[in-house]
């Protein structure tokens, strides 16, 4: 899984990269979303974050992502010491933070391979918080990939998730399936090799082989160099990928934290219980 | 050849002067002097005009420009031995190539398999002495008389060259043609023509590039494609306009259908400082078809107006229009089509789509979308416009991709224009062509 990035960062400033949430505060127009997230997701570790719908789960994903629609008014999160909520998202994703989206965009008129080409390119030449100036952000100037190398490392990836050539020529997205959609987010992640993946409700709308293919395709991915972030509200997800940490989040915050075990005492017990206890034992004031 | 007219200005002199210089016969002189009346008696186009009413001719300084620009470049003797085939389609096998520059042919093949067929394929000044009848018989007759239009009734008095394709019944013509049209247009104008005549179930690929060099001095050009397709027959047309920056262009492209037809009709529009030009697919026979797209690029003060007709006159044609812009800086657009079904045009589908993406707060476009329906037996009819930015949601989730937010907007404009570049029926030319619009949006710089 060794990930040929020279230029990443991460490797030279601390051993093993980590996400480090400090009381994130984040809102939405004049509602707040996030109230006060602790969360910390070292590498080799697969955390899965649960909870109720409208708890905050997807804003905390497109937070540490970086969406312009979210305001964060409070806390830092840190990768490898570095605060990302200083850095535009390209130069998280740079450094090696990867978001699997639950609804990803479509970009019409522009393929799969055309994408993953530039995309695997900008990971490549990494970013380096220390260096001055501003990436040139210019397509000519930055270091190609040559294609028989490329086209290479797709195939691989390719296979895994078992997609086939047309899949690649199609439109990002443009008329995808969801269990497609999905495949694609994997695919990108595979090519990507990233550092921290967060897979927000990836299981969503997929039928159990497509699931079985796509979790296939992550736990193909997984090992001492990634720390991955999985967001489900359901625990289907996790029968395939077995989580090291399991996390609950209500209203903004994450309420309760526990081993794999934890995840099949909430399939069975559900929510509520838990939100009536963390209504008494978690005070409004931290 | 003779030293070139300095005369400037389009005047019932210089049309003299080009009538005694040209070698044609008496109904094309008779042709010219009757539109240069024609282009007397309209007056010249104001705002007052509803076609015109977004578009301002008073930069335009027609007294200015040479009538006609023929041997401009016979003193560049540098110039005359490079081909102007386009350097990506060098490896390209065309059925037939012609190079004008200035109105003089200076490149001209067609390959003995199509003119055993008696595929006509050259320049108009040649087709107007060595097919007469055909050309008389064609030449903004039936397509796009003079009358048509202020612009129309100069070209007919000053066409000074173009192409002449004629495809006679039954004959495919494989292998795409190709032709480009290059000009000296600093003060200088070119009236280029193009005319395809495709006889019964015949079909060709023409494609062809208008081209001159950048220079601060005002250009003109006035330019007619006239597409007339006899039943059955088939052509998809390319048109590709890269005029200097400082040039004002005005056109009319019209395909004429009769029944069973198809045509495509792509038009990228690249450079000039204004264009303004009509796109038009007359439906006259039962089941016609018509593709009609459109591209156009535009930054700086670039100024664009188009309007489009889809004319359904015949039963069951099928007409399906998308017109894209992509408007960066100062650029403006306006956009107006009518989609016009008459009575008794039974089993019509006639579709329109106007879409574009502004790059900046100062660009602007505007779409107005039109219909005329006198038939109630229709399959369906339709039109949509949008005029907006680069979606937000599209910019995240590619810069979550590690692409800047620069990179990201070129990608989605890239792929917002391919769906009128990916049909470019000549693959070296669809290749240089999305190469070429890919450097364009590069160097637009896209403003938050």
């Amino acid at each position: 899984m060794e990930t040929t990035t020279a230029t990443d960062p991460a490797e030279t400033q601390t051993g093993a990269a980590q996400l480090i949430i400090r009381d994130l505060h984040a809102r939405i127009e004049d509602k707040e979303i996030l109230r006060g997230v602790n969360l910390t997701v070292s590498q080799g570790e697969t955390h899965a974050l649960m909870g109720p719908n409208g708890s905050g789960k997807s804003t905390l994903a497109n937070v540490i992502m970086g969406h312009p629609r979210y305001e964060v008014t409070q806390g830092e999160v840190l990768f490898n010491g570095i605060n990302l909520l200083d850095l535009s998202p390209d130069k998280r994703a740079r450094l090696g933070v990867f978001l699997a989206f639950q609804y990803p965009s479509s970009v019409p008129g522009v393929t799969v391979a055309n994408f993953l080409r530039r995309a695997v390119e900008a990971r490549r030449e990494g970013f380096d918080p220390n260096a001055s100036g501003e990436p040139t952000g210019q397509a000519p100037k930055r270091k190609g990939m040559p294609p028989a190398e490329f086209r290479k490392l797709l195939t691989e990836k390719m296979k895994i998730l078992k997609v086939d050539n047309t899949f690649i020529t199609r439109y990002i997205n443009e008329g995808f399936s969801g269990g497609e959609k999905k495949r694609a987010e994997i695919l990108q992640m595979a090519m990507l090799e990233p550092r921290l993946a967060i897979l927000d409700e990836t299981d969503s709308g997929l039928d159990i082989d497509a699931l079985r293919v796509v979790s296939d395709g992550v736990n193909a991915l997984r090992g001492p160099n990634l720390g991955v972030l999985i967001i489900t509200h359901y625990q289907r997800i996790l029968n395939y990928i077995t989580p090291d940490v399991v996390h609950v989040m209500s209203h903004g915050r994450i309420i309760k934290t526990g081993g794999p075990d934890f995840a099949m005492e909430l399939e069975q017990k559900g929510y509520e219980w838990l939100l009536k206890e963390a209504g008494e034992e978690v005070p409004e004031e931290e | 050849m003779t030293a070139p007219v300095a005369r400037r200005g389009f005047s019932a002199e210089s049309l003299g002067e080009l009538i005694e210089r040209r070698d044609e016969p008496e109904w094309m002189r008779e042709r010219r002097r009757a539109a240069w009346q024609t282009y007397q008696d309209i007056p010249m186009p104001t705002q007052q005009d509803e076609e015109w009413r977004r578009t301002s001719l008073r930069r335009l300084k027609l007294d200015d420009v040479e009538p006609y620009s023929e041997g401009s470049y016979a003193s560049h003797t540098g110039h005359a031995g490079k081909t102007l085939v386009p350097p990506a389609e060098r490896d390209e096998v065309f059925g037939g190539f012609i190079g004008l520059r200035d109105a003089a042919r200076v490149e001209y093949r067609l390959s003995d398999d199509l003119r055993a067929k008696g595929v006509i394929f050259t320049d108009l000044q040649t087709a107007v002495r060595e097919h007469s009848d055909l050309v008389e018989k064609y030449f903004m007759t039936c397509c796009v008389p003079a009358s048509d239009s202020k612009f129309a009734a100069l070209h007919g008095a000053f066409w000074d060259n173009g192409v002449f394709l004629y495809v006679p019944r039954g004959v495919a013509v494989e292998e795409p043609l190709r032709a480009v049209t290059q000009a000296n247009l600093q003060g200088r104008s070119s009236l280029a023509h193009t005319l395809i005549v495709l006889e019964s179930d015949s079909q060709a690929t023409f494609g062809e590039d208008f081209i001159s060099s950048e220079g601060e001095r005002q250009g003109f050009s006035s330019r007619v494609l006239e597409i007339i397709l006899k039943p059955g027959a088939k052509l998809h047309y390319i048109g590709i306009q890269r005029w200097g920056r400082a040039v004002y262009d005005f056109h009319t492209e019209r395909a004429v259908l009769e029944r069973d037809t198809n045509v495509v009709l792509q038009s990228v529009e690249l450079g000039s400082a204004l264009s303004k030009g009509r796109v038009e697919a007359r439906l006259e026979g039962d089941g016609a078809n018509a593709k009609l797209l459109g591209l156009y690029i535009e930054d700086g003060d670039q100024h664009l107006d188009r309007y489009t007709l889809q004319d359904h006159i015949g039963a069951h044609g099928v007409s399906d229009l998308l017109f894209k812009g992509v408007l960066a800086g100062k650029a403006r657009s306006v956009y107006s089509g009518l989609i016009r079904v008459h009575p008794k045009a039974k089993g019509t589908g006639a579709y329109q789509q106007n879409r574009n993406l502004l790059l900046s707060h100062h660009a602007r476009a505007d779409s107005i979308p039109n219909l005329e329906i006198a038939e109630n037996d229709i399959i369906g009819c339709s039109h949509g416009a949008t005029v907006g930015k680069v979606d937000e949601e599209q910019l995240f989730y590619l810069m979550c991709r590690g692409l800047t937010r620069l990179e990201a907007t070129h990608l989605i404009v890239e792929g917002f224009v391919d769906p009128i570049v990916e049909v470019t029926p000549i693959a070296s030319l669809r290749d240089s062509l999305r190469q070429e619009i890919q450097e364009r949006v590069n160097t637009v710089q896209a403003e938050d």
